[in-house]
């Protein structure tokens, strides 16, 4: 028995009908096979399509219809899982196999208490009723690091934290003593500075319980702390497996040498991200002429491009009736100086008041106190409307979030010449070249121009918005956490775009971000930001190699630690 | 809680003070009823005289606020045709009213919630598909025709039920009832299933989407994943969340029950408020006109109030809602 | 004009997902399509007209369906009291009434849209006025409001009208409010705002046409609804007048004759009210279930 693996997957392929008729269909899931012995924690990693959450579903019989398993087998302590019927895998869901979800906000019923949900799985699966039931219900609580445990279990899920609630779900999975976990993405919805210590638990308990588990996730940061063994998908086709450190330091195949390449590091800046990237076939001259012409015009002095005193932002919700007025304090009086050419980043975690500022400087938002000084003259008091309107299109902005950030109604090169056209800086009859001409800039093609936003992948919407910001030709550009919600190799190819056009251009860039890698490979100055104050203002290898503040030190902790990651 | 309620208090006392001056300077400022009272052997003289018995020589305002404190006192004035005062002649027909809504809303909603689980977690059965075009037909057919058919088909040709009236009543806590005699509910079957038929192919459809939504979200999967039987996933998962939405509607449609049943009670004959109010409209009897619908509003708004509670009661997301 | 022929091909091909493999739904649509017809050339298919008293003979009154008349013409679906062809009746009624109910569904959309992009831009008060009379409305049933109405201003085409405008306009801009909200939490909104297009530009160009399909959706809904409240209230003898029947009121003068055996007076303007009730709701329940992200992949099954 003991040369058994606990689960075992032999060829499987899980298929999605393209149309009705099911004639065309998306594999999923395309010949996977993959192995896990009891106490194991192996890892699986790929990009978005990549598969992977299928895999956890299919072992569970949890795959949704119209996703069909079309062949393979599933061996779990060598029985078979294809084609169980939904009582038998009931006696296995929790029992044997608890599954975990990635958001846990969701995973847990609005309407009914955490007790509720809790006890309900442990009078599913196991003998315990009524009060020994509850008494085991606190038990797992605690055994899940959630402290106040008893209290936790009257309250609902809207009234505990996003952390706190994936130790919840972590107890349910435990509940029934299984054999095995599916996790996937257990970290991804949660704040950085949390993730760490979740995922800490989620190992404690594995060890404590001898339980396997099988990690789905994209990130590599989380492979490399905790898994054994790790299989790398891309598009539902397995692409390489071995343990882990084989893979992070001499991965054998093309796509995981590219993946690995795309990772930030937080250890050193690198100048580009080392990717084999498509040359651009396009012609890009009439472009880079096109953002020449005003660099030209430029005046070159040495006060600083942007200037920002004593700025705050204090968010009112009005009184009413029966409630007093409350204020929120987003940003507390924050001082900092951008140069011209210069990249200036922005790190904290979400609430940081990190974009607020951002929004402050472009208007978006009242400015509650202080000021911002732009090209030597506060805007608020510029009352020339010619000024100020072309003070104002000289600031730009890129946004976080590539299915939002465009009109869905307007082609890629209406979205991009729609506002110079409505301030006549362009004829009408030349907006159509010249957003040709900024889209084979920033690495697409020149015909696809009229195509409607959804035609595009997330990356190229992102190249679209970069392409919309430069063709005010800017003098500042305000990066919203730009690759947030990109696939890593996603990212790093938009990163790369990024430092090329600010190399050429030296464009002056102000650049929020979440994630401290991103910010090490791009930013020549680093703010960090916590609860709206700015905590420390140092030079890119001060912060990352010698930081002052406690907080920025914890941050540092807080990142995945992995050696050796294969360089380039 | 506390909050939450009182802020609903405040709203509804708000709501029902608008809609009183909307119904009041609707039915006493743009329509004039001296023209409506008088006929063309009036005199200008006459036409004075009679706007100076109504009041309506004060301001508007006066007369509002005259009015508004008769009706605290529960003065809502006399009926011009009937000639008594409206309250009383409003309180007589509401049992009535009451009786056959109240039936309605139960058959609706003992038939129409089941139903609608069922077709929404069987979504592609035979079953579910028959039962859901009956109900497109059924809310598809106005009520005033649904009645006429109903009295052809078990009036008319099949002579089982009678068509029209309240038949015989008997009193209970001092009030008439109809649903007390055998005959009494022979009289109220008709009434009482055309203002159903309605009902049940809306709490259907309602049913349906609703569990089809819930079905499909995180915590669904999850429940399964727990290792919990559908069963139980049906009874504490599916059933605890979708009466939400389904408390907001049914009380909405209580409103709507009382409003269609002006088209029923007037076609069968059923002497409660709603065939008061139409044949008060066609008299021109603008008293019982105004104070019914000053009422009913007065009415609706404390449903509203009601399901609102209701609703934080049922979601705690409401209820903690700081 | 390459654009607008762009468009139609785009709007063809979008009503073919949208119907194919729905035979209930394709049904509807055709039979709703000719409804439509009969009722725009209801003048000249008619076998006389029926407004004009000159052509009714009080001879011709109360004949059963395939009678031939005076005139030697022969009624297919009987006469009324006053001699009336029914046929003739229900075409005219079928006219009047989605008449009615096409410019109360109409303007009442207009409005909505309008009113709800307004409370969602401006915000502050404009919002609280529009969004508190919204609220008024919704808390009380459509069918009492028009009663309401109708017994203040009296009876007539143009105050039903108004008063299903009345009934359509809320729900519309509480939708549009909802929608075109959500939009502008949206990304491209602060892009066109950095780029200072002045906000009018925003509201037609970035927010109407993306928060302008979800109230689409409840526009075949509202035209049933308006078809059915209006028969109600003719049926109750405060819609249109006696000169003009529609179906409600053609089934009302029917309703009379019921009891004594003379069914075909009520009985046809009632097939074809609910048949057109009918075939609108299907095309409706189509369209939002084709709308909807939860039952669409459903549907895949």
């Amino acid at each position: 028995m003991n040369n058994t693996p606990l689960l075992k997957i032999n060829n499987l392929t899980v298929t999605y009908p393209l149309n009705s008729e099911g004639s065309d269909v998306l594999k999923a899931l395309d010949n996977i096979s993959l192995k896990v012995n009891s106490g194991q924690i192996i890892g699986i990693v790929g990009e978005s399509g990549a598969g992977k959450s299928t895999i956890g579903k299919a072992i569970l019989g949890l795959l949704d219809p119209p996703a069909k398993l079309v062949s393979g087998e599933i061996r779990f302590l060598g029985n078979s899982l294809v084609g169980l019927s939904e009582a038998q895998f009931e006696s296995l869901r929790g029992n044997q196999i608890g599954y975990i979800y990635q958001n846990p906000m969701t995973a847990l019923n609005p309407v009914l208490t955490i007790g509720e949900q809790v006890i309900e799985a442990i009078e599913a699966n196991t003998d315990m009723r009524g009060k020994n039931a509850q008494e085991y219900a606190i038990q797992l609580l605690e055994r899940a690091d959630v402290s106040f445990a008893e209290d936790r279990l009257q309250k609902y899920p809207h009234q505990l934290s996003g952390g706190l609630c994936q130790r919840i779900v972590f107890a349910i999975a435990i509940a029934a003593k299984p054999k095995l976990i599916i996790a996937d993405e257990p970290t991804t919805a949660l704040d950085v500075t949390v993730q760490q210590s979740v995922l800490q638990t989620l190992i404690k308990l594995s060890q404590q319980e001898q339980i396997a588990i099988i990690l789905i996730t994209h990130d590599i940061g989380v492979i490399a702390e905790t898994c054994d063994y790790v299989y790398v998908l891309r598009y539902g086709k397995h692409v390489e497996q071995d343990a882990t450190n084989k893979v992070l330091q001499r991965p054998t195949q093309d796509y995981t040498r590219a993946l690995m390449a795309s990772v930030p590091l937080i250890e050193k800046r690198l100048h580009r991200f080392a990717l084999n990237e498509e040359d651009n076939l396009e012609d890009t001259s009439t472009g880079l002429h096109y953002l020449q012409e005003k660099q030209t015009t430029q005046d070159s002095t040495n006060e600083p491009l942007l200037e920002v005193r004593n700025l705050s932002k204090i968010f009112i919700t009005p009184s009413s009736m029966l409630k007093a007025k409350q204020s929120f304090t987003a940003v507390k009086g924050v001082n900092f100086t951008v140069q011209r050419g210069e990249t200036v980043g922005i790190v904290g975690e979400s609430g940081s008041g990190k974009s607020t500022i951002g929004r402050m400087i472009l208007g978006l938002e009242d400015i509650t106190e202080g000021s911002v000084i732009y090209r030597g003259k506060d805007l608020k008091l510029i009352t020339d409307s010619t000024e100020r309107r072309a003070h104002c299109l000289s600031m730009q902005c890129i946004f976080q979030d590539p299915y939002s950030s465009l009109n869905p109604r307007m082609s890629a090169g209406e979205n991009i010449t729609y506002g110079l056209k409505i301030h006549n800086l362009i004829d009408n009859n030349k907006a159509g070249s010249l957003a040709q001409d900024l889209m084979s800039l920033v690495g697409l093609k020149r015909k696809d121009a009229d195509k409607l936003p959804h035609a595009f992948s997330g990356g190229e919407r992102q190249r679209i918005g970069i392409a919309r910001s430069l063709a005010y030709r800017p003098d500042f550009i305000f990066c919203d956490e730009p690759t947030s919600a990109l696939d890593v190799s996603v990212q790093a190819n938009l990163l790369n775009l990024l430092k090329d056009l600010q190399e050429q251009f030296s464009l002056t860039l102000l650049f929020v971000s979440h994630d401290l890698a991103v910010i090490r490979q791009m930013c020549d100055r680093v703010i960090v930001m916590k609860d709206g104050e700015a905590l420390e203002n140092d030079s890119n290898d001060n912060i990352f190699e010698q930081p002052k503040h406690a907080y920025t030190r914890s941050l540092l902790e807080a990142m995945p630690k992995f050696q050796g990651l294969a360089q380039y | 809680m506390i909050r939450y309620i009182l802020k609903r208090l405040w709203h509804s006392g708000i709501l029902a003070i608008v809609m009183s001056l909307i119904v009041f300077f609707g039915l006493y400022v743009v329509g004039d009823p001296v023209e409506m009272l008088s006929d063309d052997e009036f005199t200008e003289q006459d036409k004075i005289d009679l706007a100076i018995e109504l009041g309506l020589d004060k301001p508007l305002f006066e007369q509002y606020f005259t009015y508004a404190g008769g009706m605290l006192q529960g003065d809502f004035g006399t009926s011009f045709v009937h000639n008594r005062p409206v309250l009383e002649l409003i309180l007589e027909r509401l049992p009535a009213t009451i009786e056959i809504s109240l039936l309605a809303m139960i058959i609706g909603l003992s038939i129409g919630i089941p139903l609608g689980i069922f077709s929404g977690i069987k979504n592609n059965s035979r079953a579910s598909k028959i039962i859901s075009f009956f109900t497109t037909v059924g809310y598809s057919t106005p009520n005033f025709w649904q009645a006429i058919i109903l009295i052809m088909v078990f009036a008319v040709f099949l002579q089982w039920l009678p068509a029209s009236g309240r038949g015989l009543t008997n009193s209970m806590f001092g009030i008439e009832w109809a649903w007390l005699s055998l005959n009494g509910l022979q009289h109220m079957a008709l009434p009482a299933i055309n203002l159903a038929i309605y009902k049940i192919c809306m709490q259907q459809r309602l049913a349906k989407s609703g569990t089809q939504e819930i079905l499909y979200q995180e915590y669904m999967t999850f429940a399964r994943a727990k290792g919990i039987s559908r069963n139980r996933i049906i009874r504490r998962h599916l059933l605890r969340n979708i009466l939400i939405p389904i408390v907001t509607i049914t009380g909405l449609e209580v409103g709507g029950l009382i409003a269609f049943s002006t088209v029923t009670e007037t076609i069968f004959s059923w002497p409660g408020i709603g065939k008061l109010l139409l044949d008060s409209i066609h008299m021109i009897d603008r008293p019982v006109v105004v104070a019914y619908l000053i009422l009913i509003t007065m009415m609706f708004v404390f449903i509203n109030f009601v399901v609102d509670v209701m609703y934080a009661f049922l979601d705690p997301r409401i209820r903690h809602q700081k | 004009m390459i654009d607008y022929k762009k468009k139609l091909a785009t709007l063809s091909l979008q009503t073919k997902s949208i119907f194919s493999g729905h035979p209930i739904a394709i049904a509807g649509l055709i039979g709703f399509v000719i409804f439509v017809l009969i009722a725009l050339f209801a003048p000249w298919i008619a076998p006389q007209n029926p407004y004009d008293l000159m052509v009714l003979d009080i001879m011709d009154g109360l004949l059963p369906p395939l009678s031939k008349l005076g005139n030697g013409t022969t009624s297919w679906l009987g006469t009324d009291a006053v001699g009336r062809d029914i046929l003739s009746a229900v075409m005219y009624g079928l006219r009047l009434s989605l008449f009615v109910a096409f410019v109360a569904t109409t303007v009442g959309f207009l409005i909505g849209v309008f009113l709800g992009l307004l409370a969602a831009v401006k915000g502050g008060w404009v919002e609280s006025v529009i969004m508190r009379a919204v609220d008024l409305k919704v808390s009380f049933p459509g069918i009492l409001l028009a009663l309401m109405m109708l017994a203040i201003f009296g009876t007539g085409v143009d105050k039903i009208i108004y008063a299903l405008i009345i009934g359509v306009w809320a729900s519309k801009a509480r939708l549009t409010r909802s929608s075109a909200l959500s939009e502008m939490q949206k990304e491209y909104i602060d892009a066109a705002r950095i780029s200072a297009i002045p906000n009018w530009r925003i509201m037609l160009k970035f927010l109407l046409p993306n928060s302008i399909a979800p109230v689409l959706v409840m526009v075949p809904m509202s035209l049933s609804g308006c078809i059915g409240a209006e028969a109600t209230l003719s049926f109750l003898g405060v819609g249109v007048p006696i000169t003009e029947p529609s179906l409600g009121l053609l089934i009302a003068n029917g309703n009379d004759y019921l009891l004594s055996g003379k069914w075909w007076i009520s009985l046809f303007p009632g097939v074809v009210l609910v048949s057109l009730v009918l075939c609108i709701n299907v095309v409706a329940d189509r369209i939002r279930e084709h709308n909807n992200p939860f039952l669409k992949s459903m549907n895949m099954q």
